[in-house]
């Protein structure tokens, strides 16, 4: 059994990624238990916060520059600025919720370590991907079952 | 705290933060070990440098071979080295566990009760104590060898003098004429006992000067010892020599159970192969010796003639203490007189040119 840690082999071992103890600033004073229950609530009230926002991102925010796309197409008669107007749009409103969830998820990490949590990353990647996986099998369903080709060939087949 | 200062001090540093705080650290430990200044020490007199790697090899050697064995009684190989080297009978000559112990061990073996050993003051601190030790009384005398001669003629229950020469800390030297001079005019039943811990710093006269006076002086006994121009002062080892005939009493100063197998070796190597590098070491001292006194006396200071590896020096207006600590604050460490029985002095050892230089500034800032 090899005892010596410097006979490694040539190999440089040191900490493994994402294992580096947070350094504060100076030492946090934590709250008692009881604020640190609170807390421990603002946090998951955050987390959903967040996730309401993804979801949004994933469908009501590209409907809704959709439709103020065609609002523009309306009032103007012109294709290209109703086009021009949804992408403006689209862009300025994920942007804006990715930036706003991005300073959530931040606070999100402070509250967590108040409440007494090691918190060491955010939530915002892994809730962003899990409401894509979420929305995609949903926009499936709509599509391909309630609303898409699936109702026509239910029917057609029916009707044969 | 306000609600959002309470939430901020949870904010951890970036890994940027951490690293430029780091950097900052690493550049203050650089800059504190590029700055820092070793303190030199002055206030020993045993040679400040490490042992040569061959005594430290024989020494080694030796405690593989076996420490389990008692060693040799009588080292008879290293006694017979130093008998040849000094050119006496090895029966004239005895090891023992550093010139100290042999003079205690002579004080005790001459002394009866209440019988008094008188010394030169100030002198090696260990002579008071041995004479307390051997129940006898201390008599210190200020001056030379005729207020010797006047004490020792004066008072019949003194038995011995014990003198240092070169005298610690004054390093004064007893000349080979006056301790004749002395030795012919003591009363009989008193010895002299010479402790020449210092002698191979002498350039005044050959070193084996005071041995020469024993062929016809049995009261006197000469003491040396490897712990200071040897730089072996770890070892603990020194020898007596006397006078031809002088086989009985020398019999009594031995160690009863000898001297450490780990020590002979230490010394016998180094007689073998270290004797230039002790020339060496003397020839600076005899070139640093005068430099210091000089430098010292032109700066007003009371410099006594030294013949050995340090100068005993008084400043005019600054007690020694004062002055010891003001070169404390320069990093350079010597020993003040309180301790050593004149509080004016201090006791400068001299190591090499480049210390010499650093003692001179650091004199000059203290003054």
């Amino acid at each position: 059994m090899r005892t010596d840690p410097s006979d490694n082999g040539g190999l440089f071992v040191g900490r493994r990624p994402g294992t580096a103890p947070v350094h504060f600033r100076t030492i946090p004073e934590r709250g008692g238990e009881k604020r640190q229950r609170v807390d421990g609530s603002i946090a998951r009230l955050m987390l959903a916060a967040i996730t309401l926002l993804c979801l949004l991102c994933w469908g009501p925010i590209p409907l809704a520059c959709l439709w103020l796309g065609s609002q523009a197409n309306y009032v103007t008669g012109s294709v290209s600025l109703g086009i021009l107007a949804s992408f403006v749009a689209l862009f300025a409103l994920l942007f804006g919720t990715l930036a706003l969830m991005k300073r959530i998820d931040g606070a999100w990490i402070l509250v967590r370590r108040a409440a007494g949590y090691d918190q060491r990353t955010g939530a915002l990647g892994r809730i962003f991907a899990a409401t894509a996986v979420v929305m995609a099998f949903a926009f499936v369903l709509w599509f391909v079952v309630i609303h898409g080709p699936g109702t026509g060939l239910v029917a057609h087949g029916g009707e044969a | 705290m306000s609600l959002l200062d309470y939430y901020r001090q949870f904010e951890g540093m970036s890994e940027e933060e951490v690293n430029q705080g780091l950097r900052e650290e690493a550049a203050e430990r650089r800059r504190k070990a590029l700055t820092r200044v070793q303190t030199l020490d002055l206030s020993l007199t045993t040679w400040p440098e490490l042992p040569h790697p061959r005594i430290v090899n024989a020494i080694t050697f030796v405690a593989r071979r076996g420490l389990h064995r008692y060693p040799h009684l009588s080292g008879s190989d290293l006694r017979g080295l130093l008998a040849e080297r000094h050119g006496v009978d090895p029966e004239r000559l005895i090891l023992g566990n550093g010139a100290g112990e042999l003079l205690s061990a002579a004080t005790r073996a001459l002394l009866e009760p209440g019988q008094q050993l008188l010394t030169p003051w100030p002198s090696y601190p260990l002579f008071p104590i041995m004479a307390r030790r051997a129940h006898g009384v201390a008599v210190p005398v200020s001056g030379g060898v005729d207020e010797l001669l006047e004490a020792a003629v004066r008072e019949p229950r003194v038995r011995a003098i014990a003198i240092a020469s070169p005298n610690d800390p004054t390093g004064e030297l007893l000349s080979a004429a006056e301790l004749q001079r002395l030795l012919e005019s003591l009363p009989a039943g008193v010895a002299v006992l010479l402790d020449e811990s210092l002698v191979e710093f002498v350039d005044a006269q050959p070193t084996g000067a005071a041995l020469e006076l024993l062929e016809h002086h049995p009261q006197l006994l000469v003491f040396r010892s490897f712990s200071k121009a040897w730089g072996l002062a770890g070892l603990r080892i020194g020898y007596a020599i006397g006078a031809p005939g002088s086989g009985e009493l020398l019999a009594e100063l031995a160690p009863d159970l000898g001297v450490s197998e780990i020590s002979q070796a230490g010394a016998f190597e180094a007689l073998h192969s270290c004797s230039e590098l002790v020339e060496r070491r003397v020839q600076v001292i005899c070139e640093e010796r005068p430099r210091v006194t000089a430098a010292l006396r032109a700066g007003g200071f009371d410099v006594a003639d030294s013949q050995a590896n340090f100068v005993w020096a008084a400043h005019p207006t600054l007690a020694g203490g004062e002055l010891a600590a003001r070169l404390a604050r320069s990093g350079v460490l010597v020993a003040a007189g309180d301790a050593l029985g004149e509080p004016g002095h201090v006791r400068i050892a001299i190591q090499s040119a480049a210390a010499t230089d650093r003692l001179l500034n650091a004199i000059d800032k203290a003054l």
